[in-house]
C-alpha cells in the first residue's frame, strides 16, 4: 500500500551551483539544537550563508495524544489535554471543556466563566514570558530569561494556589473548574496585576530600543499580511502582519466579549513587529486580569448536574442518591450525546481549536486537536528564505512554535 | 455556498452548520466555497467510523473539513465518506496550502491516499512505521517499550540467552 508513496526526505539541492560561486550545501539543523524550541529537525541548502530551502521535519515529539482520548472517559481526557501545548495547559483545557461542553448543551455559571478568563490570560502571559526570555537568550540578551521567568514563577506559584499543580493545572473541566479560588489566590492576583505592567516596562527598557535586538529583527522574517492569512497563520504571526484578527473578539467565548482590551497589532510584518504585538498582548493580559478580578461574580464555579460532576464530599455520608451517582461517575463516567462539534481558543500562540466526534457512549470517538504550532510552522520556509542562517534561529523564535503542540 | 447538485445532505450540529459532499466532488466544493469568502481551512481531519452504531454510516471513513469566512466570521463544516483499502480522495493542498501538511497528518494516522499530493509521506510517525495508529482497528499500546523486559529479551545475543 505504501509503494506508490515517497518515503522520507530525498529531495535537496547539494551540489548545485549558487550565486556566490559555490555549491550549495545541504545541512541538517537539528533536532537537538537549543534554538529549535523543542525538537525539530530542519533540512536547510545554504548557499554560502544564505538559506535557499528549507524543509522542517517534524514528529520527534509525537505522543499521541488523540489516540489516548480515545481510550480514556470524557471527565479524564482533560490530564491529557494539558500536555500537548505544554506553555499553555489551561487553555487546552479551556477547548476541550468548552467542546464537550457545547455538544452537551451546558453553560457554565458566570463565576466560572470569570475564572476561566483569568486562568487564560495567566496563561497567555507566562507563555509570552517564556518566549520573550529564550528568545533574549538566543539573540544575545542574556539577561532577559532571569527577568522574564522571575514573573513566570509567580504565575506558576498561582497556578499551584489554585489547583495544587505548577504546570499542568487541569483546572478547567467539562462543567466548570477543578476548584472555587482561594482569598490567598485573589491576593497574589491583586498584587501581580498591581506588579505586572512596571514588569513589561522593565522588558521593554531592555529591549525595545536595545540596538541588537534591533538589527537582529527588524526586516528579518518578513510575512506580508496576504501570504499569512493564506498559509492560514494565526495569532501573533497573523497580528504580527497587521491583521487585526483575535478569536476573543472575533467568535467570543467565556464572555470574552465583556472585558474591554484592544487586539494588538503591528504593520511591521516582519520578527520586531511580533514582538511588538506579544508585549502588547500582554499589557492587554493584565487589563483584562483587572476587569476580571473586580467583577468576579458570585456564586458556584460548577453547573448543578449530578450527572456530569460529582456531588460534594459532605453530601456522601448523608445521601444515597449521591453515593450512587458518585459511583456511577467514577465507574463509567457520563455520556455525551452523538454528534460533533469544533470550538476554537485564542492561545499564545494562536488558534488552537478542538474538535470532538461523539458516538453516545463514554468515551470519545474522535478528538482532534488543531494546534497553532503546526500550522504556522508551514509559514517558516516563506519567511525564512534568502535569509542568514543565524537568522533563521530568531524567525524560528518569533513564529513560537512549541514542538508539543505542533506533534501533539 | 455550494451549488445544490453537489449536496448529499446538510444540518446543524450543536450549532455548527455542516454540508454532506460526495467523495468525486470535494475539490469542486470547496473550490466553490473558497470563491464565497471561506478562504481559510481551519482544520482537516478524518473519523473512523469502525463499528460505531450511533447511526448508519455511509462509509467507513469520513474526511472533515472546517472552513472560514474571516469577514463575517463564519464557519462551515463539508463532509465527505470514503471507503476502500486504501481509501483515495482528491488533495486540495493547491486550494488552500495549509492542506499541505494535515493531509500528510491524516494519510499518517489514517492511511488515506490524497491524490495528486506533492509528498505524501509520514510526517508524525517513523518513516519506516507500519500501520496507521488512528484508524480504530489499531491497538493502544501494541509496540515493544524500549528498556522494558521484552525488549531485553529480544537484545539478548543467543549464547546468554
Amino acid at each position: 500500500m505504501t509503494d506508490t508513496i515517497t518515503q522520507g526526505v530525498t529531495v535537496t539541492k547539494t551540489g548545485e551551483k549558487g550565486a556566490f560561486g559555490g555549491e550549495l550545501l545541504t545541512v541538517n539543523f537539528g533536532p537537538h539544537h537549543p534554538s529549535t524550541h523543542g525538537v525539530l529537525r530542519l533540512i536547510v541548502d545554504l548557499d554560502g550563508e544564505q538559506v535557499r530551502s528549507l524543509k522542517p521535519v517534524i514528529g520527534y515529539l509525537h505522543t499521541g495524544i488523540e489516540k489516548q482520548m480515545e481510550a480514556l472517559r470524557w471527565q479524564q481526557g482533560v490530564t491529557v489535554t494539558d500536555r500537548h501545548d505544554y506553555l499553555s495547559p489551561p487553555i487546552n483545557n479551556l477547548a476541550y471543556a468548552l467542546a464537550v461542553e457545547k455538544l452537551m448543551g451546558v453553560v457554565v455559571p458566570p463565576r466560572a466563566d470569570a475564572l476561566r478568563v483569568i486562568m487564560s490570560e495567566l496563561t497567555r502571559l507566562s507563555s509570552h514570558l517564556v518566549w520573550m526570555g529564550t528568545s533574549g537568550l538566543e539573540l544575545g540578551a542574556m539577561s532577559m530569561l532571569m527577568y522574564c521567568f522571575r514573573e513566570r514563577d509567580t504565575i506558576l506559584d498561582m497556578n499551584e494556589e489554585i489547583s495544587g499543580f505548577r504546570m499542568h493545572t487541569s483546572y478547567i473541566r467539562p462543567g466548570g473548574v477543578m476548584a472555587d479560588a482561594t482569598p490567598r489566590f485573589l491576593e497574589m492576583l491583586d498584587r501581580f496585576i498591581h506588579d505586572m505592567p512596571g514588569h513589561v516596562d522593565e522588558y521593554e527598557n531592555l529591549l525595545t530600543n536595545n540596538p541588537i535586538w534591533r538589527s537582529r529583527t527588524i526586516g528579518i522574517g518578513r510575512l506580508s499580511a496576504e501570504d499569512a492569512k493564506v498559509l492560514g497563520a494565526t495569532g501573533p504571526m497573523l497580528r504580527g502582519s497587521g491583521v487585526a484578527w483575535d478569536l476573543r473578539r472575533s467568535i467570543p467565548y467565556s464572555g470574552y466579549e465583556n472585558y474591554d482590551f484592544e487586539i494588538a497589532t503591528s504593520d511591521m510584518c516582519d520578527c520586531y513587529g511580533r514582538y511588538l504585538v506579544r508585549i502588547k498582548e500582554m499589557r492587554e493580559a493584565v487589563k483584562i486580569l483587572r476587569q476580571a478580578l473586580d467583577r468576579l461574580p458570585d456564586g458556584p464555579v460548577n453547573v448543578d448536574d449530578r450527572k456530569m460532576l460529582p456531588p460534594p464530599r459532605e453530601e456522601l455520608e448523608t445521601s444515597m442518591e449521591a453515593v450512587i451517582h458518585h459511583f456511577k461517575l467514577f465507574t463509567e463516567g457520563y455520556s455525551v450525546p452523538p454528534g460533533d462539534v469544533y470550538v476554537a481558543v485564542e492561545s499564545g500562540r494562536g488558534e488552537n481549536g478542538c474538535y470532538v466526534v461523539s458516538d453516545g457512549t463514554h468515551k470519545p470517538r474522535r478528538v482532534k486537536f488543531r494546534s497553532a504550532s503546526f500550522v504556522n510552522l508551514q509559514a517558516l520556509e516563506q519567511m525564512s528564505l534568502n535569509h542568514m542562517i543565524a537568522d533563521m534561529v530568531a524567525i524560528i523564535g518569533t513564529a513560537d512554535t512549541v514542538l508539543g503542540d505542533c506533534d501533539r | 455556498m455550494i451549488s445544490e447538485p453537489l449536496i448529499v445532505e446538510q444540518g446543524v450540529s450543536a450549532g455548527d452548520h455542516w454540508v454532506t459532499v460526495g467523495s468525486g466532488s470535494i475539490r469542486d466544493a470547496l473550490a466553490e466555497l473558497k470563491k464565497d469568502g471561506f478562504t481559510l481551512l481551519v482544520f482537516l481531519t478524518c473519523v473512523d467510523h469502525l463499528a460505531d452504531s450511533s447511526r448508519q454510516w455511509p462509509a467507513r471513513y469520513e474526511l472533515v473539513y472546517e472552513l472560514r469566512n474571516l469577514e463575517k466570521p463564519e464557519q462551515i463544516r463539508v463532509r465527505a465518506f470514503i471507503d476502500g483499502d486504501p481509501p483515495h480522495i482528491d488533495s486540495v493542498h493547491d486550494l488552500f496550502p495549509p492542506a499541505n501538511w494535515e493531509e500528510r497528518e491524516t494519510y499518517d494516522m489514517f492511511g488515506i491516499i490524497f491524490n495528486d499530493h506533492p509528498d505524501l509521506s509520514r510526517i508524525l510517525m517513523p518513516d519506516d512505521w507500519v500501520g496507521h495508529p488512528l484508524r480504530r482497528d489499531y491497538p493502544v499500546g501494541g509496540e515493544v517499550v524500549e528498556f522494558s523486559e521484552e525488549h531485553e529479551t529480544w537484545q539478548t545475543p543467543p549464547e546468554k540467552a
